[in-house]
């Protein structure tokens, strides 16, 4: 099959498979013998062992109790296709990171979540994140009572493993037929993850994003795709830039310089081009 | 769908055994036309104006398993419960092989020189999957339905042709097996109940209302189409027909005819999930029972119906069109015609055809009938080295860069006053 990304488009595809296994080796190589961890979060999707304490020292040497070092990111397919910047920003800014936001899932009410709450546990375990964000899924069906119920797992079970989650409002997007009989719980989930947030002020927070995104789906401010679901690079983005600043206020964190990743191999992605992005 | 309509039995003896008979040259020419009429319904429902036509894949999964397994329980009666699997794979390979190499391999030297770079990717991504008859496990890994990708994806419908390949090479071992010995046909009418019914069971437990790919696409979830064709096709279902006579059979064959078209007509679309909790097998159980009374009794009305002169020039050149239809669909987009709508189609169809024609007389009808170089080894030697030569564009096609430019980093800026790491911010662009 065809590799993942591409590095230069004048290379035919064996040369980036040689070229690829060339890198691949050095790269290990340089592993083995490296005298630190790296730690750098390069892979949206691995590095698991990569926290040093390095990471949480600032240059001078002092403790950095800002968050995150590590960040686990989880949602449905909207969060999948946000997840591409998002990792590469937290890169720039050495944070490790990793998405297990899943296309059909993702989400944490009713017995749809119940893979998620399969995975969950094993990725805390592995990953070892200093916080969870959480991005309400389209799934999140269920009553407001459900939906609560569902926040105070979701929340104990990241606090337990020594993480704070950080709930994050999902974008407007459009409710077609296969939404409408779920409508009443879409709108709920947002109040439902706010009071469950309210509740626990030290170890949940709760990001609204309608200051970014608007609360009308068809408004350009939305930015989304053609599907009326989904963004594409530019609003992936956006969310990515708009989420440093937010990690700022609420942690102390200070994110790169949107020139620093915004216009990576990242906008490459495959999961942009069945929405019809560029 | 590729298969051919030779007899695979006599018909029109009420009250007497049914006795198959390996001759021939004669078609069944009302089979001929319901493939055309399959082929049609998902021509206009992929063009956007028949939302039951895709059901004309599942018409052809049917038909393919009624002839495939007509060809091979007749052979079994001529070579005493013998199957020569290795003459009926090449013979499959003959028939399928060439015309889809010839697709992927022009749909690849197309895309690569007029198509937008993300469908040129996709293809690259998927040609290998569709070559090694793979390609419905592939688009199932990439949740296809999920995302609604199908206009992303140049060989998105070439999974029924995996279903059926797969097919191919595990139903004939199954019937080799089955039919040596006395009562040969029941057993293969058993098992083949036995896995229709199997088959149902699972496209109910594997359907996810969030993403359809699996059951829609699955090879065993699937197969009982495949499956109740084959079964009209034993002894024992045929058996069952001519005792009910002629004109019952008849009128069940204007009666199941009227009852598909009208499934059809009411169709709400692939989404629907009453398709997968019953209704594509009632709708495959239907088209079976249709299938086998117009083998039965072709010169019925519904049997001259469908063997009119255009439907069955559209079923004879239906692989071929089914191949190339969608990727000159997506190729002939209304941005690059300039047309919507029923101009558009009247393009997109013609230009089908077209190709659909070409790809018969240049391709399919030569290797299967003129070329004898292309049986036995010389056969598997060409070929392999069509594949070779299709691996090889493959490989020299350059990946395309896709995602350039798709970021406006000075639309990212906020006016905040957070502390950024790394470069000066930029200054915000002039509107």
């Amino acid at each position: 099959m065809n590799s993942k990304n591409t590095s230069s488009p004048l290379l035919q595809r064996p040369t980036r498979r040689t070229a690829g296994l060339v890198l691949a080796a050095t790269t290990a190589a340089l592993a083995l013998t490296a005298c630190q961890a790296s730690g750098d979060g390069s892979s949206p999707t691995a590095d698991r062992n990569t926290a040093s304490s390095a990471d949480r020292q600032t240059p001078d040497g002092q403790k950095n109790t800002t968050k995150p070092h590590r960040m686990l990111w989880m949602g449905d397919s909207i969060g999948e296709v946000q997840a591409p910047p998002l990792g590469a920003a937290m890169k720039a800014a050495h944070v490790a990171f990793k998405s297990i936001a899943a296309a059909g899932g993702g989400g944490v009410v009713g017995e749809i979540a119940q893979p998620t709450w399969e995975q969950l546990p094993k990725e805390l375990t592995s990953f070892k994140p200093d916080v969870v964000a959480y991005q309400i899924t389209t799934y999140d069906w269920g009553t407001p009572g459900e939906q609560r119920a569902a926040y105070e797992r979701l929340a104990k079970t990241v606090n337990d493993a020594g993480a704070e989650l950080l709930i994050v409002s999902a974008p407007p997007f459009k409710v077609d037929d296969f939404y409408r009989s779920h409508e009443a719980a879409i709108k709920t989930a947002p109040k439902s993850a706010k009071e469950v947030a309210d509740k626990h002020p030290n170890t949940v927070r709760f990001l609204d994003t309608s200051a970014l995104w608007g609360t009308d789906s068809t408004a350009a401010k939305a930015q989304r795709g053609k599907d009326g679901i989904h963004s594409c690079q530019q609003g992936s983005a956006a969310f990515a830039a708009w989420f440093g600043e937010q990690l700022h206020k609420q942690y102390g964190f200070t994110p790169a310089a949107v020139d620093q990743w915004a216009t990576g191999s990242w906008t490459s992605e495959k999961v942009y081009a069945p929405l019809g992005c560029k | 769908m590729p298969t051919s309509t030779k007899p695979v039995r006599t018909h029109r003896r009420p009250h007497t055994m049914i006795v198959p008979v390996p001759s021939g040259n004669r078609h069944i020419a009302p089979l001929d036309g319901l493939r055309g009429l399959a082929v049609l319904g998902v021509l206009f429902f992929h063009a956007g104006h028949f939302s039951g036509g895709f059901l004309g894949v599942d018409l052809f999964f049917v038909l393919s398993g009624f002839l495939i397994t007509g060809l091979l329980l007749t052979e079994t009666q001529v070579r005493a419960g013998r199957v020569d699997l290795l003459a009926f794979w090449g013979r499959r390979a003959r028939r399928l092989l060439p015309a889809l190499a010839a697709t992927i391999a022009g749909t690849l030297l197309l895309f690569w020189a007029l198509g937008p770079p993300p469908l040129l990717r996709y293809a690259l991504d998927d040609a290998p999957w569709v070559a090694a008859n793979l390609a419905n496990w592939h688009f199932i890994a990439d949740q296809v339905g999920y995302w609604n990708a199908a206009d992303t994806r140049v060989f998105g419908h070439l999974w029924s042709i995996a279903v059926e390949e797969q097919f191919y090479l595990v139903w004939p071992l199954a019937i080799a097996l089955l039919a040596r010995g006395r009562n040969g046909g029941r057993r293969v009418a058993l098992v083949a109940a036995a896995g229709a019914v199997v088959s149902l069971v699972l496209m109910t437990v594997f359907t996810n209302p969030v993403d359809t790919t699996r059951v829609y696409e699955g090879t065993d979830t699937r197969t009982f189409s495949l499956l109740l064709g084959s079964l009209m096709a034993t002894p024992p279902a045929t058996r069952l027909l001519a005792r009910a006579g002629e004109r019952a059979t008849a009128w069940g064959s204007l009666a199941l005819a009227c009852g598909v078209g009208a499934y059809w007509a009411l169709s709400d679309g692939q989404n629907d999930l009453s398709l997968f909790h019953g209704g594509l097998f009632l709708h495959a159980l239907a088209a079976a029972l249709l299938i086998a009374c117009l083998a039965q009794a072709p010169r019925t009305l519904a049997g001259r119906v469908l063997a009119t002169p255009a439907l069955r020039w559209c079923g004879l050149v239906s692989y071929s069109l089914y191949l190339w239809h969608w990727p000159i669909y997506l190729l002939l987009s209304e941005e690059r015609l300039g047309l919507t709508g029923w101009s558009r189609t009247v393009v997109i169809l013609a230009v089908s055809l077209a190709a659909a024609w070409l790809s018969k007389v240049l391709v399919e009808d030569p290797i299967r009938f003129r070329a004898p170089w292309a049986k036995g080894r010389t056969g598997a030697a060409a070929l392999l080295v069509a594949f070779a030569a299709l691996a090889t564009l493959w490989a020299l096609i350059p990946e395309p860069q896709t995602g350039a430019g798709t970021v406006d980093v000075t639309r990212l800026v906020s006016a905040g006053t957070v502390p950024h790491t790394g470069a000066t911010r930029r200054p915000l662009a002039s509107p």
